[in-house]
């Protein structure tokens, strides 16, 4: 049975009352459809955590209502709620062998004897530990995929009606952590449980997620599909999070109806761009950021019209393009910025001069606040 | 659903009560049993002692006599309190810097050095400390007496040089024995923490140029300073409370524990007692301050990725020395073990050799100390099953729970860990002895309730050492998966802390079946033990019986510690831990 989970102003204060009260969510609210995979995002210490562990019942929130479904449960004890959960040190019982872990749920529920036997071996299949659940070992004998796999089955064993994964895969290694995602993926759209997935990891959320919740220092930043946050970022802290944004500190130049100049500071260089991407209120004069990701930008050893002179820093090769950093200029900051082409242009090396120009149809503009992490 | 209808005042009262009905209270009872009985059978006595400090001293007389100052004034202004005041300091320090002395280097050795046979002196080593260690005293008075075949030959192999060995009984005795009784302490955590360092620390210290001497110095040894320190708090604080060493050879050489003894069975004073009760506490507290202070600082976190093996010094000198020194050491420390064992065979050993080969030192244990064997096994186990259940629920709350005040009810708990038998019992008679109002002087209840404030530190420590260790996520994962609190505790949390409970409580019984300076104050005649037994046998001069029983005593505390050590998992040396 799967449900919609939704938050109304969800507050979590630590330490309340006191000097070193830390306001761990603020005003949260909004909510997860049924059978949607949604990804909590977001740098280390933002409160997806908290959330998470919060939706779980294992904190307490301050102020505020959850909902699963139509039942607020806000106030209802974890082991009320009829959740799954997967935690990121996996939190296998050495003391039982791998069927007695997931079968833990069911016995929890005093399921009988032969229906556990049936459930537990339809969730091993689905999680593709069958052969494995033959030999039924001590979950320390397994390998880190096989206890992952393990946990996951443990947490859906027993139809729950929200899966919650905390960070499930920093335990794994790099190239395993790509398989799992696809894994988890591939059962949680088999089973359809609402699921709450929690990540640091932009690549990992983008890859995994039907939706996406960006959180800075327990405010959500911007919800939406990975294509959304990436192609039309609401702020400059978003649009550096997911994916890589280069800044250009600038001014306004002139607005029109439509369209918005701006000028990059000490350059000249001024870029024309429409109110569609322009993520902030501005007027003449305003101080703003021109984004661009490293593939909207270009160099080039020839003088292109509207470009601005720098110097190539480093070339690195990272397989499927050329990612190029290049010191524009020492008065404006951030002094380097990345550039990444298809292909290698052979007449530029490190140490050279050459030209940044803009795919002006790409490049947004932003406020320039709140864009660190 | 019934937050869709608008809720009255009266509405909200019963939805109130309903909540608090469905609430878990299992938790809370279970909590609320331990925390009851540390308050009325710790904290309580301790309250009534201080107070009783403070009275004037009376002989057979419990009821309220006046404030005074006198116990205090009696007690500094007579120059054989002073002086056993003295005595105490100095054995307690002298026996703690020889432990260091001998320990320290001895877990090196066994750490870092390759010698043949580290595990087996690693658990011969721990043998010193299991054993009753006033047996051991009356076994020196036999090598080391004014006929003891050991002084015989120390004289003949010493008396060329000009060196001569001072009289056992005394202060020499006393600081040999306790010495020879507690550096396994310091010898089992130096080597802990000797072969538990992270090598690569050293290994960085010597590329950077630096040689051997001086990574001991800059390196190896400040880090096992917190261990150290630990160690050596322990042997400090045992050998102060330490009754059965200086009753057996101290002579006239008075310490606190016996005085505070004497005080009381001697004069009946309780309030006296409790003066000088509150003065050993005070130098107790003092010491464990420093050591706090000292340590505090120097907490280290071993931060590593990859471990490696520690190189061992493998020169044919440096192995010599090594082995050459441990064995010393070990067969001195053993030695009192061994002679037990042949005393008990014969009927008296007054000159170099024992005389009189005979079994009628075992034949006769069922006659004359048939009853002290039960009330032995009797309480010993009883204790520890309780200890076992206490401890491991107190750890649970202060580890997992977290709650306010859990500083205070830590160090409540751990308090008698450091406190002297002695002090303990004084307590308890204080509290529940004389005109009180449930007078349990002479009674199980009294034994067995001063034997679970003083050994529930055991597992309550290895416990908490363990739970710190495991993820709370562990239990988390059961609650989310629908248990309730007990039903985690039992399936989950009880199963992973197992090893820790039972080395915890293994500790526990063993020290208990031999347990002398609580019991000497608060036994009966009804509820006399093996070790009472053993100590008045020797008081009697009946050294035969006294070291059958001894033996005995010896072969059950070997058999247990040797039964768990095979079993997987678990480590006694967890629960000697502060």
């Amino acid at each position: 049975m799967s449900k919609t989970v939704r938050y109304e102003n969800v507050n979590k204060i630590y330490a309340e009352g006191t000097k070193n009260a830390v306001h761990a969510l603020k005003n949260v609210s909004f909510s997860i459809n049924e059978g949607e995979l949604f990804c909590l995002l977001g740098p280390s210490g933002c409160g997806k955590t908290t959330l998470l562990r919060s939706t779980a019942g294992l904190e307490s929130i301050s102020s505020g209502k959850m909902y699963y479904g139509d039942v607020d449960i806000s106030t209802i004890p974890p082991y009320k709620r009829n959740i799954g959960m997967v935690f990121q040190s996996f939190a296998l019982y050495p003391h039982m062998t791998i069927f007695e872990n997931v079968a833990y749920g069911l016995r929890v529920r005093k399921v009988p004897n032969d229906v556990v036997t049936k459930k537990v071996t339809e969730v091993m299949e689905l999680v593709g530990l069958q052969e494995e659940l033959k030999r039924n070992p001590s979950p320390t004998a397994l390998s880190g995929g096989q206890q992952q796999r393990v946990a996951i089955a443990r947490a859906l064993v027993y139809d729950p009606d929200v899966l919650l994964l905390d960070e499930p895969l920093a335990n794994l290694d790099a190239k395993l952590r790509r398989y799992m995602r696809a894994e988890i993926r591939r059962i949680q759209k088999a089973t359809n449980i609402t699921t709450i997935f929690v990540t640091h990891d932009q690549e990992e959320a983008m890859a995994v997620g039907d939706r996406l919740a960006v959180f800075r220092k327990g405010v959500v930043e911007q919800i939406g599909t990975s294509d959304e946050l990436y192609n039309q970022p609401s702020n400059a802290f978003v649009a550096n999070f997911i994916g890589k944004m280069n800044f250009f500190n600038s001014h306004i130049v002139s607005t029109t109806a439509k369209t918005v100049v701006a000028e990059i500071d000490t350059t000249g260089l001024r870029i024309e761009i429409p109110k569609a991407r322009c993520h902030a209120e501005v007027k003449e004069g305003d101080e703003v950021l021109i984004g661009g990701r490293p593939e909207h930008l270009k160099v080039s050893a020839e003088t292109t019209e509207k470009s601005i002179p720098g110097k190539v820093r480093i070339i690195q090769h990272l397989g499927s393009f050329i990612r190029y950093e290049v010191e524009i200029n020492k008065a404006i900051t951030p002094v380097t910025f990345e550039i990444d082409m298809d292909s290698l242009q052979k007449d530029i090396h490190e140490g050279d001069m050459v030209n940044v120009s803009f795919d002006e149809s790409r490049v947004a503009l932003f406020s320039p606040k709140g864009r660190e992490i | 659903m019934s937050r869709k209808y608008s809720i009255t005042e009266n509405g909200a009262e019963t939805s109130r009560i309903k909540k608090f009905f469905q609430k878990d209270f299992s938790q809370l009872i279970v909590f609320a049993i331990p925390m009851v009985f540390l308050a009325v059978f710790l904290l309580y006595p301790m309250g009534i002692t201080l107070v009783r400090a403070f009275w004037k001293p009376a002989s057979f007389n419990f009821k309220f006599t006046g404030w005074s100052l006198e116990g205090f004034r009696m007690f500094f202004s007579t120059r054989m309190y002073l002086k056993s005041l003295g005595n105490s300091i100095i054995v307690s320090v002298s026996v703690t810097l020889f432990c260091i002395l001998i320990g320290v280097p001895m877990g090196y050795c066994v750490a870092r050095v390759k010698i043949p046979g580290k595990k087996l002196l690693v658990s011969l080593g721990i043998l010193p400390i299991i054993m009753p260690s006033f047996v051991g005293a009356y076994t020196w008075v036999i090598l080391l007496g004014n006929k003891g075949v050991l002084r015989a030959a120390l004289n003949w192999l010493l008396g060329p040089l000009g060196i001569t060995i001072p009289s056992i009984y005394g202060m020499f005795g006393m600081i040999l024995c306790m010495t020879l009784t507690y550096f396994p302490f310091v010898f089992q955590m130096s080597y802990g923490a000797f072969s538990g360092a992270n090598a690569l620390l050293e290994e960085a210290g010597m590329l950077m140029g630096a040689k051997r001497g001086y990574i001991m110095r800059t390196i190896t040894l400040p880090l096992i300073i917190p261990s150290l320190g630990a160690a050596a708090l322990l042997v400090f604080v045992r050998a102060i409370g330490n009754f059965g060493i200086p009753a057996v050879i101290g002579g006239n050489n008075y310490v606190l524990p016996t005085l505070i003894s004497f005080a009381y069975q001697g004069d009946g004073d309780i309030n006296f007692a409790s003066s000088i009760a509150v003065l050993n506490v005070i130098i107790t507290g003092a010491v464990l301050y420093a050591q706090k202070r000292i340590v505090a600082k120097r907490e280290y976190e071993t931060i590593s990725a990859t471990h490696t093996d520690i190189k061992l010094h493998e020169n044919l000198g440096a192995r010599l020395f090594a082995a050459i020194f441990c064995l010393i050491i070990l067969v001195f420390s053993l030695l009192p073990q061994v002679t037990i064992i042949i005393m008990s065979f014969f009927k008296n050993w007054t000159g170099l050799l024992p005389v009189g080969f005979t079994l009628e030192n075992y034949a006769s244990i069922p006659k004359n100390s048939g009853k002290e064997m039960f009330n032995s096994f009797f309480l010993s186990v009883t204790a520890t099953l309780l200890c076992a259940v206490f401890g491991s629920i107190l750890a649970y709350i202060t580890e997992r729970k977290k709650p306010k005040g859990a500083a205070l009810l830590d160090l409540s708990i751990m308090a008698p860990f450091i406190l002297p038998g002695t002090v303990v019992s004084i307590a308890l008679l204080s509290a529940f002895g004389g005109n009180s109002a449930f007078k349990m002087t002479g009674t199980y209840a009294i034994l067995l309730i001063s034997y679970m404030i003083r050994r529930t530190p055991y597992v309550y420590r290895s416990v908490s050492a363990n739970l710190t260790q495991l993820n709370p996520s562990l239990e988390e994962a059961s609650t989310i998966s629908g248990a309730t609190w007990f039903y985690t505790f039992r399936r989950v949390s009880v199963p992973l802390i197992m090893p820790a409970i039972i080395s915890g409580s293994v500790m526990t019984l063993t020290t208990l079946l031999q347990e002398l300076s609580t019991t000497i104050l608060l036994y009966g005649p009804k509820t006399r033990t093996v070790p009472i037994q053993i100590y008045n046998k020797v008081l009697e001069n009946n050294l035969g019986q006294a070291s059958a029983l001894s033996t005995i005593l010896l072969i059950v505390v070997f058999a247990i510690i040797y039964g768990m050590n095979s079993r997987k998992g678990s480590d006694v040396s967890s629960a000697l831990k502060m």
